[in-house]
């Protein structure tokens, strides 16, 4: 019984971790990991990358007809 | 055995395919049920994506997973980011899904059912997904560069600058058209103008709370701003029920077309964290809602087609747009079948995240595979509806009457029956003042998506909320599109302005973003406006413009495709986008050519204002009527030049690569490829 518990646990915990990446909730975490792993020397705040990121993302067609 | 039984599979997958598609194909007389078409569509998807999309990995492309992708060599946390392929699958999927599949399959559907549904199936597995596929591919093999690049490198420094001049023209061309879709299914709605009108706050409340409360919590946010903008329409009926707000909330085409052209340069030239990007999360969470609950709808009520497979309108007379089978179901339904503007998807932020080669067989094919399934069921829910009301939805009053008894007398003399009491009743079921006259696609397609989800929840009762969630639906979806086009456009002004002149170039210079901003929304806002006074209602001339361009875009993204492919050496197998393209430049060239010259009125820009003059100078135009007709005929003469335009750059440019893959294959020049060199993954097999 505690297996399948484990496992639908398991599946429901990637499910959330899928919508949250897909939807753009993790990206400061992903961010953080990436930045801590090239050992940058400055990281970036939240709402500095929130923003950046946006700038970014919003340069160039992001949306199609 | 395992492989025989899959062998067995997959044959019986391939003949329900075959089955579903005769039977949509030869069934004739009674209506027939949905449940063929989504047969249909999805076995023939799956075995397109088993063996098509396989061979085109395995034999063309030849995808190496022991390469390192730009999201491995490049891993920055920001652009390049390794993301799980179903993520991304997500990702691209909610990029490339647009207002295109849906609004295009239903201005298809006056021909009936049957030649919309094929080239939406048969399109998308032989064009739009080996575009998408081949396009991604060739981009991750670059880095993640755009189609401008690719085009630039690969093809030809002029090759570049056209693909380049495309996408600015396409995208003026199209947000014209979008905008336009809006303007017809908010006039004279109160209702449905309110919802739309409330988004703005609840977009500019998710801004502020995603900037300076929770920042970047997009989740969270947008689940608030979901459940704000579904009590908006819940609200919309209390709004239309005052008779005070509903006056205030009623609009006609030019109050609203100058509304939205001031939304879009607000939406341009505001900072990009309050007004553009919440919208964004906002549409992309209800896109997805709306699409998997239509699908769902679908197959629970398994509605009943009731147009014919051809209607009469096949000999090029439609009422909602003119113009034979061919060419024009093929401009017309682009985004379901093929569509040039997923190409710069394919070449933007997807190929930077993809984590191995392999994955871009799901993506690329895949994703547009699941897009075409959109415009299948655009086309059901379409269809659906008596094909009486679809024509009183989407004909002009130009040519069916303005009088409700007049309209109804000419679509039943089509073979249509209707009655005017009919369409009293619809409108009145669903919290609309009129339906009638009401072209561009929306309305009618909330109305056939209204009727899907009161069948499945809540009846009749539930209709007009129903109706009005699938239009916010429609038109936040479009808005977003307007937001972000019109910035990008923006960009690509301040691009070229900046060669000319530098501080125009500065993308953080106030002059600089508000007179590139007005420049790009004067450029779409000028086709919008000439489509809400065009006298047959804009869609039959705007439409098919918006249709050549990105068919335009399509063929220079298989031209370049084709050419990359012929410098790798894949001679045998560069019939997979060759045809393809040869195809988008006969129907590209076909199109423009009738939509040019062709003596009908209806069809041709030039013997329409000719026929305009003729009247102005015969005196059957009122005195008073004068100036508007001459904007009317200069309108069309700018739409012919336009369309000449689009035509000559694909002409030029196919010129250059043929001259290009003369060369290559005469040997006469050794081919130079511009790929990224080869770095083996350090990812073990599974990562």
């Amino acid at each position: 019984m505690a297996a399948p518990v484990r496992k639908l646990s398991h599946a429901a915990a990637d499910f959330w971790q899928a919508i949250r990446a897909w939807c753009g909730d993790d990206a400061y975490e992903t961010y953080r990991r990436c930045a801590a792993r090239r050992k940058d020397k400055k990281v970036l705040s939240p709402t500095e990358f929130y923003v950046e990121q946006l700038e970014r993302r919003y340069s160039r067609p992001s949306r199609c007809c | 055995m395992k492989r025989i039984l899959r062998m067995l599979l997959w044959l019986a997958i391939a003949i329900l395919a075959a089955t579903a598609l005769a039977t949509i194909a030869l069934h004739r007389g009674e209506p027939i049920s949905a449940t063929w078409f989504v047969l249909a569509a999805v076995c023939s998807y799956l075995v397109a994506y088993r063996v098509y999309s396989a061979f085109i990995a395995a034999k063309l492309l030849a995808l190496d997973n022991s390469r390192a992708t730009p999201s491995e060599r490049r891993d920055d946390g920001r652009d390049f980011v390794p993301t799980n392929k179903w993520v991304l699958f997500g990702h691209h999927f909610a990029a490339i899904a647009g207002p295109g599949p849906l609004v295009g399959p239903t201005l298809a559907a006056q021909f009936g059912y049957l030649p919309g549904t094929l080239w939406i199936i048969a399109g998308a597995a032989f064009a739009g997904c080996v575009q998408d596929f081949v396009i991604l591919f060739c981009s991750i093999r670059r880095d993640g560069k755009t189609l401008g690049e690719m085009a630039r490198d690969e093809v030809s420094k002029r090759g570049g600058f056209i693909a380049q001049l495309a996408v600015l023209a396409i995208m003026v061309i199209l947000l014209g058209v979008v905008a336009l879709v809006i303007v017809n299914a908010l006039k004279s709605s109160p209702w449905a103008t309110f919802t739309l009108a409330a988004t703005i706050p609840i977009a500019l409340l998710l801004g502020v709370y995603l900037r300076f409360v929770r920042p970047g919590r997009v989740l969270e946010a947008s689940l608030i701003g979901v459940a704000l903008v579904l009590f908006s329409v819940v609200a919309g009926q209390w709004v239309a029920g005052s008779p005070a707000w509903a006056h205030a909330f009623t609009l006609s085409g030019i109050t609203l077309t100058f509304a939205i052209i001031v939304y879009g340069f607000s939406a341009s030239a505001l900072p990009v964290w309050l007004l553009l990007a919440p919208r964004d999360y906002l549409s992309a969470f209800i896109k997805a809602g709306a699409i998997f609950s239509l699908a769902g709808g679908i197959l629970l009520v398994r509605p009943h087609v009731l147009m014919p497979p051809l209607t009469r309108f096949v000999d090029g007379n439609g009422p909602v747009f003119a113009g034979k089978i061919f060419p024009f179901c093929f401009i017309t339904i682009a985004c379901g079948a093929i569509s040039g503007f997923h190409s710069l998807i394919s070449s933007g932020t997807t190929p930077k995240m993809i984590q191995r080669e392999s994955h871009a067989r799901l993506i690329g094919y895949g994703a547009m595979l699941m897009e075409s399934f959109v415009g299948v069921m655009a086309m059901v829910a379409a269809c659906a509806m008596t094909p009486g009301v679809y024509f009183a939805i989407n004909s002009p009053a130009q040519i069916v009457g303005a009088s409700p008894e007049s309209a109804a007398q000419t679509i039943s003399n089509w073979g249509y029956p209707l009655s005017a009491s009919t369409m009293t009743a619809l409108a009145h079921s669903v919290g609309e003042q009129t339906l009638w006259n009401r072209a561009g696609g929306a309305p009618s397609l909330a109305v056939g998506m209204a009727q899907i989800f009161s069948t499945t929840i809540g009846g009749d009762r539930l209709l007009s909320i129903w109706y009005h969630f699938a239009i916010m639906f429609e038109a936040l979806f479009i808005l977003t599109v307007l937001d972000a086009g019109t910035r990008v456009g923006r960009f690509m002004i301040q691009e070229l302005g900046g060669r000319v002149w530098k501080p125009f170039g500065r993308l953080n210079w106030y002059p600089a973003i508000l007179l590139s901003s007005a420049m790009i929304v004067a450029a779409w806002g000028y086709f919008l406006y000439q489509g809400v006074v065009d006298p047959l209602g804009g869609i039959n001339s705007l439409w098919p413009l918006f249709g050549i361009s990105n068919q335009l875009l399509a063929a220079v993204a298989l031209v370049v495709a084709t050419t990359i492919l012929l410098k790798m050496g894949r001679l045998r197998w560069i019939w997979v986008t060759l045809l393809p393209m040869a195809w988008l430049v006969v129907i590209t060239m076909t199109a423009s050519y009738e939509k040019i010259f062709s003596s009908n009125p209806r069809i041709g820009f030039l013997s329409f204002a000719s026929a305009l003059s003729a009247q102005i100078a015969s005196g059957h135009i009122p005195v008073g009527k004068i100036g508007e007709t001459q904007r009317i005929i200069f309108n069309q003469r700018l739409d012919a030049a336009v369309t000449a335009v689009l035509a000559i750059m694909i002409l030029v440019l196919l010129v250059e690569a043929v001259v290009q893959w003369h060369a290559i294959l005469g040997r006469g020049k050794e081919p130079v490829l511009h790929e990224t060199p080869y770095v083996a993954t350090q990812w073990a097999e599974g990562d």
